[in-house]
C-alpha cells in the first residue's frame, strides 16, 4: 500500500472491470486531494460512471484497491463507503419526492426526543442552518416535489455534505439543469471545496470544467489518458485526450450520393418541438445520411420523436417525400415512410416477450391482414425475407427477441421496417449496447440502405459513427442546430474538434459555416 | 427449483458448435416449460388424486357438472385474460354481472315473450360498464386497479338499486331456458364457453388484434413507435371484458331463474386466479387462452373433487389460496430466469 499523504484523501490503484467479455475500465490509478475539485471527463461510455459506482462502493471491481485517508475501503459496499465518508450524488436524483426538505436531510438519521418521538422542531432547526451555511435559500418545510432539478440537487449535496462526506462525487450534475441553477451549484461546490472536501465532478462539457474544475482527469476507452492540472492545460489538450485519434476501420465508405438527388426526402421549415430552446430547419436529400451530433441533452432525441410523431411539436412544417405531414403521430409517419429506430431499445425498440415474427411485423400488420386476419404465409414470408437482408443470426422466426444478443436485437428492430418501403430512415444511437463485430454490419447496413435511396437521419453520441458515416453532420445544442458540417469538413482533422466545440458551447471563434439554415 | 427441475432431467452432453441443436428437446427449453407451467402438472396431479379417492368423480355426469359451473367463470376469465395481458386488471366482473343479470331479470319480466330483448340489454349493460373502465384507464389513464374497483363498489351498488334492494323472482320460465337447455347433448352455457374459448383462442392467435394486445402489454413504447394505437388497444380489452361478463351475467340469471343483487359477487378473484394459474403474468405480454382455459377447469375440478370428498368449505379456500400464490411466486421466479 502506498504510504498516506495528508493531502489525499481517496486513492485508487489499478482498479480494472469488465462487463462481460468488454473492459470498461483498464487499471485506472487515480487520487483525489481534499480541497479539490477534480473535474472527471470523457465521452459517452469512457467508463465515468463506473468508476464513480465503484468508488461508491455500488460496483465491485475485478481487480485493484482504493484508500480512504488511509482506510482500505471494502469493495461492493455503499454503507462501508458512506461510513469511511464517501458520498455520490447520482445523475438520477434519489430524493424522497412527497417528503419535506428537512426529512430528506434526515431520513435514516433522524433527530429523535428521549421519548424516541421525532423532534421535527430540532430537525427543521438544524436544516434551515445547515441550508443557510450554503447560502441556498429554502424553508426546510417544502416539498421536495415542488423543488426544481438544480435545487433538489443542492439538497442532495447539502444533506451528503452534512453526514460527514469528505469526499463527494457529483455524476453529471449538470445533466438537467438550467444554466441559471448551474450557477448555484457552482457556489455549493466550492463552498465545499473551501471546506477541504475532496470533490468529482463527471462532466463533458467544457464551459464546465472551465469553471470548477482544479484538475482534469480524462477516461477513454477505460484507461486513464490525461491527469493534469487545469491551469496547465488547454481546451484543445482535453478535447484531443477525450476523442484520441484512433481511426478505426469500423466504417465502409461512404456511398457517393446519387448524381441528382431531387427534392428532399425530409424537410423541416422552423419546427418548434416541444421542450427546445428554438425552431429547427433541415432538409435531407435521397441517398444522404445526416449526423446528428451534439452532447447528451442537446435535443438529438427530441427532434426525431417529434418528427415521428410521438413528440409535440408547437409550430412549423415538416414535409416527408414532398408531402406536408398533417397528423402527428407514429401511425402516420408509418404511412408517410418513415421508419423510426429509437435509441432505447428494451424500452422502446422491440417487444423482447414477442416472437422475431411477430416483433418483425408489427409495423406493417395491415400487409399481412385480411379483415384482421393474419396471413402467416406472407407474414412468415416478409419478415424472413427482412431479417435475412440483415444477416440476422437466429434459430428461427419463432425464437422470442429477449434471447438475442444485443447486435441481433438491434437488427430486428431494424430490419422490421424493411418488409415494405421506407424513405426516410431515423436512427437514434443506432450501435448503443451493440458488441463491436455486430457494429460494422450494422454499418454496412445503414450505408446500404441509404445507397438504396433512403434519406437518413441519425443521432448518435458516437463521434467516429458521426464522422465515419455521415456526408453531413449538423451539431445541436439545447434543441437547435449551432452548426454543420458538410464531407470536406468531416474528413478534416479538425473536425472533431469543430463539432466539440460547437457541442459545448464553445464556438467562440466561429468557424465558417457551410450550411447556414436553422442557426437561429 | 430451477435446479431440482434440471437435475431430474436426462443430461445432456454440452453442445459442440458444429452439431445441431434439437429446438423441442433442449434441456432448457424443457425445463423452462416445465417451470412455467409447474402448477398445471401439480393439478394434474390433483385429478388423478380425485379419480383414485371418488368413483363419482370420473363420471360423465359429473364432467358435465364440472363443465356447467365453468361456464359463468370461463368467459368472464377469457376478458381477464386479455385485461391482464395488456398488464392491467379488471376487479369489476362480479359486479358487471350481477349489474346485467338483474338489468336481464327486469327485461324479462317486462316482456315475457321477448327473452332476447333481455339479452340484449345485459350485454348492453355489460359493454357500457366495460367502456367506462376503458374510458378511465385509455383514456383518463386511471391506474386499471382503481378504476375497476371503482366499478366493482359502484356496480354492486348498481345491482342493488336495479331490484329495490332485493332479488327479482317471478320471471318468465322462457327466460330459465336460455341457460337449462341442453343442445347436442350439452347445456347451452357450455357450448357457449367452448365457442368463447376457441374464438378468443384464435383472434389472440391468428388476427392482428391479438398480436396487438401482445405488444401493448409486453411493450407499450414500442408499441406506440411500432404504430400500434395503444389507447384504442387498451379501450377494447376492457369493453371486451365488460360484453363477456354481461353474457355471464345472463347465463346466471338464467340458471337460477331469478335476479339476485349478489351474483357474481366475488367471482372476479376466481377469474384472476384462473388467468394467473393459467400462466399469464400480471405484468402483461405474457399468457395464453389455452392457458387460462386450463387455469379455470383445474380450479372447477379442485372445487368439484373437494365437494365430493366433503371437504370443508373453509379448507377448500386454504387450498386455493395457497394454488395462487404459488403459481404467481413462480411466475415471478420465471421471470427472473429470463433477465
Amino acid at each position: 500500500m502506498a504510504e498516506h499523504n495528508p493531502d489525499v484523501a481517496l486513492s485508487c490503484r489499478g482498479i480494472t472491470k469488465s462487463f462481460g467479455s468488454s473492459p470498461v475500465l483498464k487499471s485506472i490509478s487515480l487520487d483525489l486531494e481534499l480541497g479539490t475539485v477534480t473535474a472527471l471527463s470523457g465521452e459517452n461510455g469512457a467508463g465515468k460512471s463506473t468508476l464513480m459506482k465503484i468508488i461508491s462502493g455500488q460496483v465491485r471491481p475485478d481487480s485493484g484497491e482504493i484508500t480512504v485517508r488511509g482506510h482500505q475501503l471494502p469493495f461492493g459496499n455503499p454503507r462501508a463507503a458512506h461510513k469511511l465518508g464517501v458520498a455520490i450524488v447520482p445523475q438520477e436524483l434519489a430524493s424522497i419526492q412527497d417528503m419535506a426538505v428537512y426529512e430528506n436531510i434526515f431520513v435514516g438519521r433522524e433527530i429523535r426526543k428521549k421519548s424516541g418521538l421525532l423532534d421535527r422542531r430540532a430537525m427543521i432547526a438544524e436544516a434551515h442552518t445547515l441550508l443557510q451555511s450554503f447560502d441556498v435559500d429554502i424553508a426546510p418545510q417544502t416539498l421536495m416535489r415542488k423543488l426544481p432539478v438544480g435545487l433538489k440537487q443542492i439538497v442532495e449535496i447539502v444533506k451528503n455534505s452534512s453526514t460527514g462526506a469528505r469526499v463527494l462525487l457529483l455524476d453529471e450534475p449538470t445533466s438537467a439543469i438550467s444554466d441559471r441553477e448551474v450557477a448555484g451549484l457552482y457556489k455549493v461546490v466550492r463552498h465545499l471545496r473551501d471546506q477541504g472536501v475532496a470533490m468529482v465532478y463527471t462532466t463533458h462539457k467544457m464551459e464546465e470544467i472551465q469553471a470548477i474544475a482544479d484538475r482534469v482527469v480524462v477516461l477513454r476507452d477505460g484507461n486513464l489518458v490525461m491527469d493534469q492540472p487545469l491551469a496547465s492545460i488547454s481546451d484543445d489538450d482535453i478535447v484531443t485526450a477525450m476523442i484520441g485519434r484512433e481511426l478505426e476501420t469500423l466504417f465502409p465508405p461512404t456511398p457517393t450520393r446519387p448524381a441528382d438527388p431531387g427534392e428532399p426526402l425530409l424537410q423541416l421549415d422552423d419546427v418548434l418541438v416541444d421542450g427546445a430552446g428554438g425552431p429547427v430547419s433541415l432538409a435531407v436529400g435521397r441517398g444522404e445520411i445526416v449526423g446528428l451530433a451534439g452532447l447528451v441533452g442537446a435535443g438529438r432525441t427530441e427532434l426525431l420523436e417529434a418528427v415521428f410523431g410521438t413528440r409535440k411539436i408547437h409550430s412549423g412544417h415538416l414535409h416527408v417525400n414532398g408531402k406536408q405531414m398533417k397528423k402527428h403521430h407514429p401511425v402516420a409517419a408509418i404511412q408517410a415512410g418513415i421508419a423510426l429506430i429509437p435509441e432505447d431499445r428494451k424500452h422502446s425498440g422491440a417487444v423482447l416477450s414477442m416472437s422475431i415474427l411477430d416483433n418483425g411485423s408489427l409495423p406493417r400488420l395491415s400487409n399481412y391482414t385480411v379483415a384482421g386476419w393474419l396471413n402467416r404465409g406472407k407474414q412468415n414470408a416478409e419478415v424472413s425475407a427482412a431479417m435475412k437482408s440483415v444477416n440476422l443470426k437466429s434459430r428461427g422466426l419463432s425464437q422470442p427477441v429477449e434471447t438475442l444478443s444485443g447486435g441481433n436485437q438491434q437488427k430486428v428492430v431494424l430490419a422490421r421496417w424493411l418488409t415494405d418501403k421506407v424513405d426516410v430512415l431515423l436512427l437514434d444511437e443506432p450501435t448503443r449496447g451493440v458488441d463491436v463485430g455486430a457494429r460494422s454490419e450494422i454499418y454496412r447496413i445503414i450505408v446500404d440502405l441509404a445507397a438504396s435511396g433512403m434519406a437518413v437521419l441519425m443521432a448518435s453520441s458516437d463521434m467516429q459513427e458521426i464522422l465515419g458515416l455521415s456526408h453531413r453532420a449538423i451539431v445541436m445544442r439545447e434543441g437547435q442546430i449551432v452548426g454543420t458540417l458538410d464531407r470536406d469538413s468531416l474528413t478534416k482533422e479538425t473536425a472533431q474538434e469543430e463539432i466539440f466545440k460547437y457541442a459545448s458551447g464553445l464556438g467562440s471563434t466561429p468557424a465558417p459555416l457551410s450550411h447556414t439554415e436553422g442557426v437561429a | 427449483m430451477t435446479t431440482t427441475i434440471s437435475k431430474l432431467l436426462p443430461k445432456r452432453t454440452p453442445d459442440s458448435n458444429g452439431t445441431k441443436r434439437s429446438r423441442i428437446f433442449n434441456k432448457h427449453w424443457v425445463a423452462g416449460q416445465l417451470f412455467r407451467h409447474s402448477m398445471l402438472v401439480v393439478m394434474l396431479f390433483v385429478i388423478v388424486f380425485f379419480l383414485w379417492r371418488s368413483a363419482r368423480f370420473g363420471t360423465a355426469d359429473n364432467m358435465q357438472t364440472i363443465l356447467v359451473a365453468a361456464a359463468p367463470f370461463a368467459l368472464i376469465a377469457l376478458g381477464q385474460t386479455l385485461v391482464i395481458l395488456t398488464g392491467g386488471i379488471d376487479l369489476s366482473v362480479g359486479s358487471i354481472i350481477a349489474m346485467s343479470g338483474m338489468t336481464a331479470a327486469l327485461v324479462a319480466k317486462a316482456n315475457p315473450d321477448q327473452v332476447w330483448l333481455a339479452v340484449i340489454a345485459a350485454l348492453i349493460v355489460g359493454l357500457a360498464a366495460g367502456a367506462i373502465n376503458g374510458f378511465l384507464v385509455s383514456v383518463l389513464q386511471v391506474p386499471p386497479f382503481i378504476a375497476t374497483l371503482g366499478m366493482l363498489t359502484a356496480g354492486s351498488g348498481v345491482a342493488f338499486a336495479l331490484g329495490n334492494g332485493a332479488p327479482i323472482n317471478g320471471l318468465p320460465t322462457e327466460f330459465g331456458k336460455i341457460a337449462n337447455t341442453q343442445v347436442l347433448g350439452l347445456p347451452i352455457p357450455v357450448i357457449i364457453m367452448i365457442i368463447g374459448i376457441v374464438v378468443m383462442a384464435v383472434i389472440m392467435k391468428r388476427t392482428s388484434y391479438g398480436l396487438r394486445v401482445y405488444a401493448v402489454g409486453g411493450n407499450p413504447m414500442a408499441a406506440l413507435i411500432a404504430g400500434v394505437k395503444t389507447q384504442r388497444i387498451l379501450f377494447s380489452v376492457y369493453a371486451i371484458s365488460g360484453i363477456l361478463a354481461g353474457l355471464s351475467g345472463v347465463l346466471l340469471a338464467s340458471r337460477v331463474i331469478s335476479g339476485p343483487p349478489t351474483l357474481g359477487e366475488g367471482y372476479e378473484l376466481d377469474a384472476i386466479a384462473a388467468v394467473v394459474i393459467g400462466g399469464a403474468s400480471l405484468l402483461g405480454g405474457r399468457g395464453t387462452v389455452w392457458g387460462t382455459a386450463l387455469g379455470l377447469l383445474l380450479i372447477q375440478t379442485l372445487n368439484n373433487g373437494l365437494d365430493i370428498l366433503t371437504v370443508p368449505a373453509y379448507w377448500q379456500s386454504i387450498i386455493k389460496g395457497i394454488l395462487i400464490v404459488a403459481a404467481v411466486t413462480v411466475d415471478v421466479w420465471s421471470a427472473k430466469r429470463r433477465t
